[in-house]
């Protein structure tokens, strides 16, 4: 926490440093994740996946793979009872593929045996045979009409059309234009914790599935589709969650455990391996961004013109939300009065691209950051200088027809704070040989799901007997600690000590739906629920209170775990939930938050799913070192300036912001999921994640608190934005350094010394 | 392959047991012995240190070893570090700092500082980073790891 941010006395009771309580378990590796659940009688379930790229099936003979001892079932898409397809937003995915199979990788049949041993067997003689089709790869040819198509509407799923003033008229009033082409790669989320599913088959011909997944009650909606079953006899559960970044929004496995499980009736996981794993889930969307910005003398921007090709792999997946964010933040955070956009969403024959923390931020914050640290450089101006000139202020349109609420004054502190940290680095020489260069971005990321897309979440509360409140928390904790934030809320709110709220994991059996946790805005939904939730618990309380006490309960008044009588003496509220737990009463409360869009500030005349209308704001300095004669950048120094809203937990916040960084640090500088050979780059030997080898040896946040009205005590979301301006941060940076401009990531040695641009 | 007999110490007691030597420490571990606190992340590669246990003091990938290797050897893994109820220094300052988000790293990367911690009880900043570059992490950006290992070793 940087001196002399403003404070005000929230969080009274809990603190901003409680230690989140699953830390324990994961720690001393008791924590359960779905790999770890000891089950009776498990059966392995191991999936047989395409060799090909594209190829239309010609035959499966399931008989030699049947044939091997301790084989239980060989399933194909023809043994799916209900719903062979799935998807969130376009049920296109074939769990099992039908007569086509569309990239590497994917699932064709699925194999149920008592051993790893067997199953593997199984998956080298089962027999399918293809007739390999030309795959395409390119989204700029695959969306030609002469290009293979494969699907049969055509490869284009999403062209987005958005404008705003006077194209033409904005470039003639322009000084200077300048047009590049920027060119983003496919990146891996990266969990941990690969995708895994179990499921058991239970005697009252109910299914029991355990999922590592950012929305359980989408996968429970799947499952009962897939095997033709009533909902209520699906039951899913939320294993401890290794980490998700968005990859985990899709269903991963869980249909097929399920599928297995059915199939036999018993008990089957699944578990994909990393090459797996890095074929079957959703990748960031490589995408090529033409971007044309045009500015007067004085720095004044006059017009912005882009043109988008996303590849979205084989399937939509959450492409169409994900080519929203990218188009709705191609103008950054700045005002341009004359704007048109184009944006297509493509299918090629790539595995799937999907949501990914940033959500289309990412792409269009490089090509926007570095286009405006490139005007300049043209102008001759300083790059604070330039922002500041055409930053979004409170009250100002966005291009979508967006207005800003007060919270966009969090931009100009990012600036003024930025220019500091820039002061200060200026000083720094580089060591022997090397060229030092300091660059900046700033960015805006949107939270919630977009207007007019249903977006409730619901969580409901428990007094215990034991005193102990709990929360059913509707929506999981991916490992970013939503329960601890979910925790400190309703702690406070209710006066009570950390230790006496507790989060439960979720099962649907039991639990409310909370939504997708996704999004930027799961502090902001659970906690806005819980402080309800919280309210209308109390209320009861006193109403409960009130009859045992034979007074009415206008008269009683609730502090801190206390309820207060007319004549001020005080009796612990836990007497009360003892008492009524002799009668069978329980104290309950749920509340559902729904995400606001006020109509004066949401435009309706946009595609449904945009805009979005509540922004985070920061921004990121990187100083780098850069090798003239090797090509090599070593990121030494490196700020993160990040408005909250408010802090609820500072160690929570800050583990969003670093995490976020490294993973910018690796869009930048390492990450890219290659084709080579035909095969898809698939192991941690060749996709380089960020080690803690990789990451500046000096590193500061600098956190703001601009308070967001509608948020619980102010919060509002930092998932996602911590990544945004890591990557042109870091070019600019370069450009600095050695006057070579990146227009590719990730920033290789090569496309330092400028052999591949 | 034919089934062996093994013996070794597995978190300070004497284990036996009978497998196929060429089964990973990794798969015998978490399948025949119910410790499942060392993870795989990699699908066996030794690429992302999720797996990593100590073997006679030394962190090693736990899916890249033949239980066959390990007759008469000291393994510790994570379940091991906690002694008569308390947790290890090291698990604690992971969990205090707020270097544990997703969690399924952390055992791993505890156990590599433990290792690191033994042989060289002031580490520098960039000694602390070598010795968990093995051990990915998306979740932290690893700073605060960085920060839990050096809160232990300036308190020992």
């Amino acid at each position: 926490m940087r001196e002399g941010v403003e404070m005000t006395d929230f969080p009274r009771k809990t603190g901003k440093h409680e230690i989140r309580k699953d830390a324990w378990n994961k720690a001393s590796g008791k924590a359960k994740y779905t790999a770890d659940i000891p089950v009776e009688n498990l059966k392995i379930g191991l999936i047989v996946r395409s060799p090909h790229h594209f190829a239309r099936i010609q035959d499966i003979d399931k008989k030699p793979a049947l044939e091997i001892p301790g084989v239980l079932a060989v399933l194909t898409s023809d043994d799916i009872p209900g719903e062979k397809l799935f998807g969130s937003l376009v049920p296109d995915q074939p769990s099992l593929a039908q007569d086509l199979v569309r990239h590497l990788g994917e699932p064709v049949a699925l194999i149920i045996a008592d051993t790893k041993k067997a199953a593997g067997l199984a998956q080298d003689v089962i027999k399918i045979s293809y007739e390999p089709l030309t795959p395409v790869f390119d989204p700029i040819l695959a969306a030609a009409p002469e290009a293979p198509q494969l699907h049969p509407d055509g490869n284009i799923i999403t062209e987005l059309n958005l404008g705003d003033g006077n194209i033409k008229q904005g470039f003639e009033e322009a000084d200077h234009i300048l047009e590049d082409t920027f060119d983003l790669p496919r990146i891996s989320p990266g969990y941990m914790e690969p995708e895994t599913s179990l499921a058991i088959w239970e005697e009252d011909q109910t299914i029991t599935v355990w999922v590592s997944s950012q929305h359980p009650f989408t996968d429970q909606g799947f499952i009962a589709a897939a095997l033709a079953l009533p909902i209520e006899q699906v039951r899913v559960k939320s294993g401890v969650i290794g980490g998700a970044f968005g990859g985990k929004e899709d269903s991963s496995l869980s249909i097929l455990a399920a599928l297995g499980a059915w199939s036999i009736k018993g008990a089957v996981r699944l578990v994909n391996n990393r090459r797996e794993s890095f074929l079957a889930h959703p990748k960031r969307h490589p995408a090529q961004i033409r971007y044309k910005l045009g500015a007067k003398n004085d720095g004044t921007f006059t017009a912005m013109e882009a043109e988008v090709y996303m590849d979205t792999g084989a399937y939509a997946s959450y492409g169409p939300a994900v080519a929203m964010i990218l188009t709705e933040t191609l103008a950054g955070s700045y005002r341009i009065p004359n704007v048109k956009v184009r944006t297509a969403l493509v299918y090629t024959n790539s595995p799937l691209s999907g949501a990914m923390r940033g959500f289309g931020s990412p792409q269009s914050h490089f090509a926007v950051e570095s286009m405006v640290d490139k005007m300049a450089e043209e102008l001759g101006m300083d790059s604070i200088l330039i922002r500041k000139k055409n930053i979004l202020n409170p009250g100002d349109k966005m291009f979508t027809g967006v207005t800003l609420n007060e919270t966009a004054n969090s931009l100009p502190l990012c600036l003024e704070e930025a220019q500091q940290v820039i002061n200060q680095l200026k000083v720094i020489k580089p060591a022997p040989g090397k060229k030092a260069g300091i660059g900046f971005a700033l960015a805006a990321q949107s939270m919630g799901l977009g207007a007019n897309v249903p977006d409730d979440s619901t969580h409901r509360l428990e007094w215990a007997p034991n005193g102990k409140v709990l929360i059913h928390l509707g929506s999981p904790d991916l490992g970013q600690g939503l329960a601890m934030a979910a925790e400190i809320i309703t702690a406070e709110r209710l006066g009570l000590s950390f230790e006496d709220v507790e989060c439960l994991e979720l099962d649907t059996l039991e639990t409310p739906n909370g939504n997708v946790t996704c999004a930027s805005r799961m502090t902001y939904m659970v906690g806005n629920a819980l402080l309800d939730a919280s309210e209308k618990m109390i209320q009861e309380l006193l109403i409960q209170a009130g009859t045992l006490l034979d007074l009415p309960a206008s008269e009683l008044q609730y502090q801190e775990g206390r309820v207060i009588k007319p004549d001020g003496t005080e009796v612990p509220a836990v007497e009360f939930i003892a008492r009524l737990a002799e009668e069978s009463i329980t104290l309950t409360s749920e509340s559902t938050f729904s995400f606001p869009y006020p109509e004066d500030t949401t435009p309706q005349d946009l595609p449904i799913g945009m805009p979005h209308v509540l922004y985070c704001y920061g921004g990121q300095v990187a100083r780098v070192e850069v090798d003239p004669e090797l090509g090599t950048v070593e990121v030494t120094h490196f700020t993160a300036i990040h408005d909250v809203g408010k802090i609820i937990s500072l160690p929570g916040v800050e583990g969003q912001i670093e995490g976020g960084v490294a993973t910018g640090i690796g869009y930048a500088l390492y990450e890219t999921m290659l084709r080579k050979d035909d095969q898809w780059v698939d192991g941690f030997t060749e996709y380089l994640l960020p080690t803690a080898n990789d990451l500046p040896l000096h590193y500061e946040n600098i956190i703001l608190e601009v308070p967001e009205a509608s948020g619980p005590y102010g919060a509002k979301g930092i998932g996602e934005i911590t990544l945004v301006p890591t990557a042109p941060a870091i070019a600019n940076a370069v450009f600095d350094a050695v006057k070579v401009r990146v227009y590719k990531l990730p920033i290789t040695p090569e496309r330092v010394l400028g052999f591949i641009q | 392959m034919k089934e062996i007999s093994l013996d070794f110490i597995l978190n300070g007691e004497k284990t036996s047991l009978i497998s196929s030597p060429n089964r990973t420490l990794l798969d015998v571990l978490r399948e025949d012995l119910g410790l499942t606190g060392a993870k795989d992340a990699c699908g066996g590669e030794g690429e992302c240190g999720a797996c990593t246990v100590l073997l006679n003091g030394k962190p090693v990938n736990a899916c890249l070893v033949f239980i066959g290797q390990v007759a008469g050897m000291k393994i510790t893994t994570i379940e091991g570090l906690i002694e008569k109820g308390e947790f290890h220094p090291l698990q604690r300052a992971f969990v205090e700092v707020g270097a544990v988000q997703c969690g399924y790293c952390t055992p791993g990367a505890i156990l590599s500082a433990k290792a690191l911690l033994d042989e060289n009880p002031h580490p520098t900043d960039q000694e602390i980073r070598n010795g968990l570059s093995g051990n990915l992490c998306r979740c932290t950006g690893y700073n605060k790891m960085i920060e839990a290992v050096h809160l232990v070793e300036g308190r020992g």
